[in-house]
């Protein structure tokens, strides 16, 4: 009796042991930052000295007496409720389009995916040549129409449309998985459509859609969660918040407030609202699954 | 697998003398200014046998919270060129050394006695000092002699004062058939800066903050008002079109795009390599008609500084000595005058070696005039300098784009940062 034991925890421990670099780092860098930066939110902190305990003051300020607490917050609401639904009807526009049984699609595929795999600083400095007045490509493609093109990053409220088209720009990565969806919807729904007399349209309302919503939930989820955490492109483009404060997302006052003033303890109260925002957010859309989420099979 | 090995070892630094104590030097200029400081890194290397000073870049953007993370791991630099105005919220929270600790008696004595106030007094927080310039910035006029006498007018007879300034600004404005600007005369902003010359500032003393003052006022009211006739839009996508990037030849000013500009010292130096044919002058910006204050001005820039967990401080501060030419003012001109930076003292200001420069590049004298005068002024040592400074460049951008009058941009300011102290103070910081 005592081989078998001995043996299941000798391969246990194996198991543990290769699992062990990732459990470490996750234990250390993650899951210990994270609990600790609970205590911290509740504290004044500056890295160097011991964090002095200040109770609820840091949130009390926060939803009190901080102005750009609740400004940076509305943007980064207002971000996500506009660049989240827009990013699954074009990821899901482009995946049908690019679903299409025609010659040199897979080259097609690469390309629109490409710009998704490009990292977020190089993509913000490449939207501030195209995005630029006077020499900008966007603006002179609108000349030739005879339009003048706003000072897309330095007026409000262009600047932050500016980055909501910027984050379009990276819709690739979404749309592979649509386009992972798409092909897992079984074709005899549509033969069977089509012997019912349906239009294009109407398969793409009651056979695509329906049977993409699995995919669609798990993008939107995603894409709540990285709308709220927008940080790169706007330190990069508009690194003092833009014009108005139009673009002073949540992430980068936190930032600010942690790195630039040394302010922790206020930074972790802030960044453990957000971290409630997405909970809160995360679990509406979970309970709304039921009335428009479809698995098939 | 190289990578690995050269983490492992710590090998990622080149030594040319390993025998010597390392003193880890962190910096932030890049391209050409790089090359500079090298430079003086190998003339001192050369010039002793103790120490080596080993130069990293660290790009602006991430310098400081790369420190924070350096002082905190046990592994920061030794000595590091930081933002002026990052040094009173170290200094205040225990990042930055007490220089004076590494100085001799008479070295101190010597520093506080030499040093031109306002560069002295930018680097210090509750009356210590924790960072010694060796380049810092400040602003004066570039004039275009050529285009200034296209449009009639003379370059030695520049104005005495700022309303006659912005008539010849506007004078010099030159626009296409559509209306858009092609060169822009001149531009008044940075109220910050402008205030001094209006005899005003953004003034914190004894935590009482003098923001909403008349001074100040008058010098926001002329910025928005002027920029209102210049077209707020049309000198964004001016601004916007013009590819300046500091340090290279495409300076916009090299380029007949402004005419009048208002800029840093150290475009001296580059108009020098870059444009050395370019006819222009340096003139100090003039005080407006009424209650204004001659050669005010603002200091900025870098500022060196020791981390408090820096291992080699002796060292650092050798090289520190070295370069700002506490120890010998004549040899440190050479190295001013390489970066086109200001000197720390006037001993080195009046060495030969700097006045010879000074001669071959007269225009530098302009800022050589402010920085002796008793306008010029450092910002205010408070801990929260970075949060006053930023509520003061998003106050003047409302003002200008005409969301809020020159008045509320100021009031709001000024609860603004009291709001912060209030804060602060309630989160038990001392001001």
């Amino acid at each position: 009796m005592a081989g078998p034991v001995s043996q299941r925890v000798r391969n246990n421990l194996v198991a543990y042991a290769f699992l062990s670099p990732w459990l470490v780092g996750m234990l250390a860098f993650t899951l210990w930052p994270f609990l600790r930066s609970i205590y911290l939110s509740f504290t004044r902190y500056n890295i160097v000295s011991p964090p002095k305990w200040v109770g609820l003051a840091n949130y009390n300020m926060l939803l009190t007496q901080d102005e750009l607490f609740w400004k940076s917050a509305l943007v980064t609401i207002k971000y996500a409720c506009i660049s989240v639904p827009l990013g699954i009807v074009v990821g899901v526009s482009l995946a049908m389009l690019l679903n299409a049984n025609v010659r040199g699609m897979t080259l097609f595929r690469t390309i629109f995916y490409l710009p998704s795999i490009v990292p977020t600083v190089a993509t913000s400095v490449l939207f501030i040549w195209i995005l630029n007045p006077n020499i900008g490509l966007l603006n002179k493609m609108l000349a030739r129409f005879g339009i003048t093109g706003p000072a897309w990053l330095n007026t409000s409220p262009w600047a932050f449309y500016s980055l909501v088209l910027m984050a379009l720009w990276g819709v690739g990565g979404s749309m592979v998985i649509y386009l992972a969806g798409l092909k897992d919807v079984p074709t005899q729904l549509y033969e069977a459509a089509t012997l019912d007399g349906a239009s294009g349209f109407r398969k793409m309302r009651h056979v695509t859609l329906p049977l993409m919503t699995p995919v669609i939930f798990f993008n939107l989820v995603m894409g709540i969660i990285g709308a709220f955490q927008t940080f790169t492109q706007a330190f990069v483009i508009t690194p003092n918040g833009g014009p108005e404060d139009s673009t002073y997302f949540y992430s980068l006052y936190l930032y600010n407030r942690a790195w630039k003033y040394l302010d922790m303890g206020y930074a972790s109260a802030m960044a453990w609202i957000l971290f409630l925002m997405i909970v809160v957010l995360t679990a509406l859309v979970f309970r709304t699954q039921k009335r428009w989420v479809h698995y098939s099979g | 697998m190289l990578g690995a090995i050269v983490f492992a070892t710590g090998a990622s630094t080149p030594r040319k003398y390993p025998d010597r104590k390392v003193v880890r030097f962190w910096h932030r200029w890049q391209g050409d200014w790089e090359k500079q400081v090298n430079k003086i890194v190998d003339a001192f290397n050369e010039s002793q046998s103790d120490y080596e000073v080993v130069p990293v870049s660290v790009p602006g953007g991430g310098a400081d919270s790369k420190l924070i993370l350096g002082v905190i791991g046990g592994d920061s630099p030794d000595l590091m060129s930081m933002w002026s105005g990052a040094v009173p919220n170290m200094a205040a929270n225990g990042f930055l050394t007490d220089l004076e600790t590494l100085m001799t008696p008479d070295e101190r004595r010597r520093f506080f006695k030499e040093s031109y106030a306002a560069l002295r007094d930018t680097g210090m927080y509750r009356g210590k000092c924790y960072g010694i310039t060796i380049g810092a910035d400040l602003m004066a006029l570039y004039v275009n002699v050529k285009q200034l006498r296209e449009e009639g007018l003379d370059p030695d007879k520049f104005p005495k004062t700022l309303e006659e300034l912005e008539e010849w600004g506007l004078r010099l404005n030159k626009r296409d058939k559509d209306g858009q600007l092609t060169r822009l005369g001149f531009l008044l902003s940075d109220v910050a800066y402008v205030s001094r010359t209006f005899g005003g500032g953004f003034e914190v003393e004894n935590g009482k903050p003098h923001i909403d003052t008349p001074e100040n006022l008058r010098a926001l009211e002329a910025i928005a008002s002027y920029r209102k006739k210049v077209g707020y839009d049309d000198v964004l996508r001016f601004e916007a079109g013009l590819n300046d990037i500091e340090g290279a030849a495409s300076w916009a000013f090299m380029h007949g795009d402004l005419s009048i500009t208002y800029d840093g010292q150290w475009r001296v130096e580059e108009l020098r390599k870059f444009k050395p044919d370019m006819e222009y002058r340096v003139y100090p910006i003039p005080p407006p008609r009424v209650g204004g204050t001659p050669l005010g001005g603002l200091v900025g820039g870098n500022y060196m500084i020791v981390p408090t967990s820096a291992k080699q401080k002796a060292g650092a501060w050798e090289f520190l000595k070295f370069w700002t030419g506490l120890d010998n003012p004549d040899r440190a001109a050479t190295f001013y005058n390489m970066g086109g930076w200001l000197p720390y003292s006037p001993a080195v200001a009046n060495s030969p070696t700097f006045q010879k420069w000074l001669k071959a590049n007269p225009q530098f004298q302009a800022f050589i005039d402010i920085l002796g005068s008793p306008n010029c002024k450092a910002a205010p040592p408070i801990a929260n300098v970075q949060y006053l400074n930023d509520l003061i460049r998003r106050a003047e951008d409302e003002a200008v784009r005409g969301i809020v009058t020159p008045k509320q941009a100021l009031q709001k300011i000024d609860s603004k940062f009291k709001e912060e102290q209030a804060k602060r103070r309630a989160l038990g910081y001392d001001e």
